[in-house]
């Protein structure tokens, strides 16, 4: 375990002090944007769920309204994500690719910004709003879209006028990632993607957990295991970011088939725990968890908490298949 | 940090087992479940239910709403003693939608001075608060009427509402927690509807004994139990039982017949009178149902409150033989949306009331507005 951790294992130890102190900042901006973005990715899930519900009850006229009136929560979800795009960019190998993605990037910030303020005033002389401050979901509702989004303003401006400028002439030195394979580029951008959005509403559904969850009555351990769900999850695609890529390429190959079976058998671990505390509560998730899994309870199934609940053990999966695959080669 | 991590987690367990609490026997608190009100004849109840706010909701625009139905209503019965919030009063919401709501709600009781009783239907804990927060929430409003002690008695808001005129119980009026949904084992992929258990039953009929046994009653849950299926086949296949209003969709499934509940089998031989709850928006069907021990009980659905989540757009062309045979028994032919509230009218001491639903429609030029007794 310690050899895992060595200070060797990590890219960090090839990098000078400049290149450590980007390399720190990269990692802290992705973890405020990655919180942000679980909390409005979250937001906007509710009512984009809420929607959906209209239109399997028969209702496609009230979803329209409805998401006509919170098209803001959407676009303030699409501009923390993007914005995590925006980072990951910086990953890429090619010099000038990676300053062209950036620049692009930060152009679909600023016009989801931009759209968003001109909708929210535009809505507020048609009528759509009848304040800027209507409410729901906050008290300030869609005032708060509004200065969220000047926020991001300012971030596209800056990374426009100043950040890639700064790189065209101090060129981003922490060395990149392995690039994906051509082949398989579609099927790993799809299968990440599903994982970063799960871990990104599992994220929001922790941290909101530990405050909404009632552990009263003999709702405490099924509580606890709803809560483990989404750390599990949520903590998987963290160890893939944090951990394994930021290690050395000899060191991936090494780590990766011990980390899938811990990865496995915690996520098995979980699963079980999770299915064992439902038995003893059946009435549990309607009762004390379903404020974090509205889907499940919209379509009144257990399939997508059962999504939620596997993730990690599919992901853990698919990596120690890669893991066997490295090690026979 | 690392040789802490084990004394961090342990110090989880007393937050959990203090957040835990004494939790006391129903059978020995009969009397903390119980709220009194003044009973005079022509006593109002008004009956909002599914108002569903959410996030998608203009709260502002909501309350427009709601304030027209709740003054209407006042207009028409002349006063308005108790509201009754039969369940998913939220749906996806979060804290700000809890304190808006009570800010508006207690505006109009003192304006009015009515109480209004709140019980939980399967949507109301599906938000981002914590359902004990919700309670106190209420619990603490000054005109709210909500009880949800920390009990052994399934649900979270079983109380009733004892209505006395010279130191007697005239009309009992129980609310009950007709829960949310369960899975019927931890890998099933669907989940039933919930329904109303038996120590509920037995709870009702414990509080009902204390204020006699003659005593007529009425009870407010939020999903229908089998006996409105049941009901609505049996008219269905000709039976002539007194019925009226829309039947759009299903009442909600409860399971298999062994989650069946005995609350109202047992109740109608206790002298319920009538059950009335929400949950199917495009439902407002009433009927009084004839039980096989020779009782009968007035079982129907509340009209649905407000334009949130879904309802029932009324199309006088419609082909849905439903759809004719609701606007032939409301008398009304022309379009219209499902969406206003009921009102109950206590006559007498003798169990008899009155039943009429209010379809009330924002319109550019003149609201729409119509009263259907039943």
């Amino acid at each position: 375990m310690k050899n895992f951790l060595a200070k060797d294992s990590f890219l960090i130890s090839t990098m000078d002090q400049k290149q450590k102190g980007q390399s720190l900042f990269l990692s802290l901006a992705l973890i405020v944007f990655f919180l942000l973005s679980a909390f409005t990715f979250f937001n906007a899930f509710y009512g984009f769920v809420d929607a959906i519900g209209s239109i399997v009850s028969g209702s496609p006229d009230v979803a329209i309204k409805d998401l006509i009136r919170s098209l803001p929560l959407i676009l303030t979800a699409l501009m923390g994500i993007w914005t995590l795009l925006l980072l990951q960019a910086s990953f890429r190998n090619d010099p000038e690719r990676r300053l062209r993605s950036i620049k692009k990037d930060a152009i679909v910030i600023l016009a989801f910004a931009g759209i968003n303020i001109l909708y929210v005033l535009i809505g507020r002389f048609a009528g759509l709003y009848l304040s800027l401050v209507e409410g729901s979901p906050s008290a300030i509702y869609p005032l708060d879209s509004v200065l969220y989004s000047l926020l991001y303003v300012a971030l596209g401006v800056f990374t426009l006028l100043y950040l890639a400028k700064w790189q065209e002439k101090h060129p981003y030195l922490v060395p990149s990632r392995t690039p994906i394979v051509k082949k398989a580029r579609f099927v790993y951008c799809f299968g990440v993607g599903i994982w970063f959005l799960i871990a990104l509403y599992s994220c929001a559904a922790f941290l909101f957990g530990l405050f909404i969850i009632d552990f009263a009555h003999s709702y405490a351990f099924y509580s606890v295991c709803l809560l483990l769900v989404f750390l599990t999850a949520s903590l998987s695609l963290a160890i893939w970011e944090f951990y394994y890529n930021e290690l050395k390429e000899e060191k991936k190959k090494e780590v990766l088939l011990p980390l899938a079976i811990c990865g496995l058998a915690w996520s098995v671990l979980v699963d079980v725990l999770y299915f064992v505390s439902l038995g003893l509560n059946l009435d549990g998730p309607s009762n004390i968890g379903f404020g974090l899994l509205p889907v499940a309870f919209a379509a009144s199934v257990n399939i997508a908490t059962m999504l939620v609940v596997f993730t990690p053990a599919i992901v853990s999966l698919v990596a120690l298949i890669k893991g066997i695959l490295i090690r026979r080669k | 940090m690392k040789n802490k991590l084990p004394l961090v987690l342990l110090s989880f367990i007393p937050m959990v087992l203090a957040s835990c609490g004494e939790v006391i026997k129903y059978e020995e608190h009969l009397d903390d479940y119980v709220y009194e009100m003044t009973y005079r004849d022509g006593f109002n109840i008004l009956q909002l239910t599914d108002i569903h706010w959410n996030n998608n909701s203009s709260t502002m625009a909501s309350k427009i709403y709601l304030e027209k139905v709740i003054d209407e209503a006042a207009r028409h019965a002349g006063k308005i003693d108790l509201v009754e919030l039969t369940g998913d009063l939220f749906m996806l919401a979060n804290s700000y939608h809890i304190d808006t709501f009570l800010d508006f709600i207690e505006k109009k009781a003192s304006q009015y001075d009515f109480r209004y009783a709140t019980i939980w239907g399967n949507h109301d804990h599906h938000c981002l608060y914590n359902p004990n927060l919700l309670s106190k929430r209420f619990a603490e409003a000054p005109h709210s009427i909500h009880i949800d002690p920390n009990d052994d008695l399934y649900g979270r808001s079983n109380f009733v509402i004892n209505l006395k005129s010279g130191g007697q119980t005239k009309w009992q009026i129980a609310n009950l927690d007709s829960g949310a949904s369960f899975s019927e084992t931890a890998l099933s992929p669907f989940r039933d509807y919930d329904y109303i258990r038996k120590d509920q039953t037995a709870w009702w009929l414990k509080e009902h004994e204390k204020v006699g046994d003659t005593v007529p009653g009425i009870a407010y849950y939020h999903i229908p139990q089998d006996e409105n299926r049941k009901a609505w086949e049996d008219v269905s296949e000709g039976a002539t039982y007194k019925n009226r209003f829309f039947k759009l969709e299903g009442f909600g499934d409860n399971g298999g017949e062994e989650y069946a509940s005995d609350f109202l089998d047992v109740a109608s031989q206790h002298n319920l009178k009538a059950a009335f709850m929400g949950h199917a928006h495009n439902v407002d069907w009433t009927v009084d149902y004839p039980f096989d021990n020779g009782h009968k009980v007035t079982i129907g659905l509340g009209v649905k409150t407000g334009g949130e989540l879904y309802y029932a757009h009324i199309k006088k062309d419609s082909e849905d033989p439903d759809m004719q045979k609701g606007m032939d028994s409301v008398n009304i032919h022309e379009d219209f949306d499902l969406i206003g509230a009921s009102l109950v009218s206590l006559k007498n001491e003798g169990g008899d009331f009155d039943l009429e639903h209010l379809y009330l429609n924002e319109r550019a030029n003149e609201d729409f507005i119509r009263w259907v007794t039943y």
